[in-house]
């Protein structure tokens, strides 16, 4: 009981920051923009979530320009996949309990 | 304690933890691959091909000997001039209007299992499959009087295969196949350059009618 619960990370209980991860996981880095595409979330939604990520060491930000406007990137970090792949096993291994 | 109390409200929510591992499925699928690409379009492009191998044929055969059938005359003898913009044209009017009918029909399918079709990764599956597609275009066009017929006929369905491998890895997963046939198809054609154009018209006529279909069974779309 306690192992499956060591791996359901509070960081990702909320659905956008699990849609980050999941996204992240498998493009490895993405823009602001095309994140917000493929989640389908406001500008300030998405920003504080990728803030809430950032902070826990899950992604990474690296700000450059193109074309002089501001461009953001996001890249999933070591320890963020670690932990998104044990909270994906936790979940699975919570819903075969049942 | 604490544990105890998470653990109760964890295990009462079953119907959250499958709606999160289904929002995880279905996100990692669609932010990593264009799922929209429609098997009829496939079909279309199949019967415009054979289409154009039938025109290819009269061209063909209303120029040159009847024992020449299935060949392609030399570009690079002035006489042939005419013969080869004609059947270059005929290939391009193939290209277009298959490539108009699968974003015709994609767009559609988008539309109806309510998906973007215009997303990151659209673009990228493009720029992987005009770049092979593009150079194969310029090095037949570079090319084309200097080598035998049938080469440059090799040439569309090798390049053609190899950016349909290149841009599957941003699409179904069966499309690879489809490129790893298509190149096959264009290696067999340099053997037998006798038989040229029904080899092309099995390229990408039949080739594409069988994966179409396949592929709108088994996506339904």
């Amino acid at each position: 009981m306690k192992k499956v619960l060591e791996n359901f990370n509070k960081a990702f209980e909320s659905r956008v920051r699990l849609g980050i991860m999941s996204v992240l996981a498998v493009n490895r880095s993405m823009d602001f923009i095309s994140l917000r595409e493929a989640l389908e979330v406001t500008d300030g939604n998405l920003a504080s979530h990728l803030r809430a990520l950032e902070d826990a060491g899950f992604i990474s930000i690296e700000k450059s320009f193109i074309d002089r406007k501001p461009n953001t990137k996001y890249t999933i970090t070591e320890e963020g996949m670690d932990s998104f792949r044990h909270h994906i096993k936790a979940l699975e291994d919570l819903i075969n309990k049942q | 304690m604490c544990y105890k109390v998470l653990y109760i409200i964890v295990m009462n929510q079953p119907d959250q933890h499958l709606e999160d591992i289904k929002v995880i499925k279905k996100l990692m699928e669609e932010s990593s691959r264009f799922l929209s690409l429609s098997g009829i379009s496939g079909i279309i492009a199949g019967l415009l091909a054979i289409a154009g191998a039938v025109a290819a044929k009269l061209i063909i055969t209303g120029s040159s000997p009847a024992e020449d059938w299935y060949a392609v005359p030399f570009a690079g003898d002035p006489a042939n001039n005419r013969t080869v913009f004609l059947l270059l044209a005929d290939m391009a009017v193939v290209l277009v209007l298959s490539f108009g009918a699968a974003v015709l029909f994609s767009s559609r399918k988008a539309r109806k299992s309510g998906r973007n079709a215009w997303t990151p990764i659209t673009r990228r599956m493009l720029a992987s499959l005009f770049i092979p597609l593009v150079t194969g275009g310029l090095f037949i066009l570079l090319t084309l009087s200097r080598v035998p017929a049938n080469v440059t006929v090799a040439s569309t369905l090798i390049f053609y295969g190899l950016a349909v491998i290149s841009a599957g890895k941003f699409t179904l997963g069966e499309i690879h196949w489809l490129g790893v046939l298509e190149v096959a198809t264009g290696l067999i054609c340099l053997m037998l350059p006798q038989w040229s154009i029904l080899i092309w018209a099995v390229g990408f006529g039949a080739i594409h009618i069988v994966y179409g279909l396949f592929m709108h069974l088994r996506y339904k779309g």
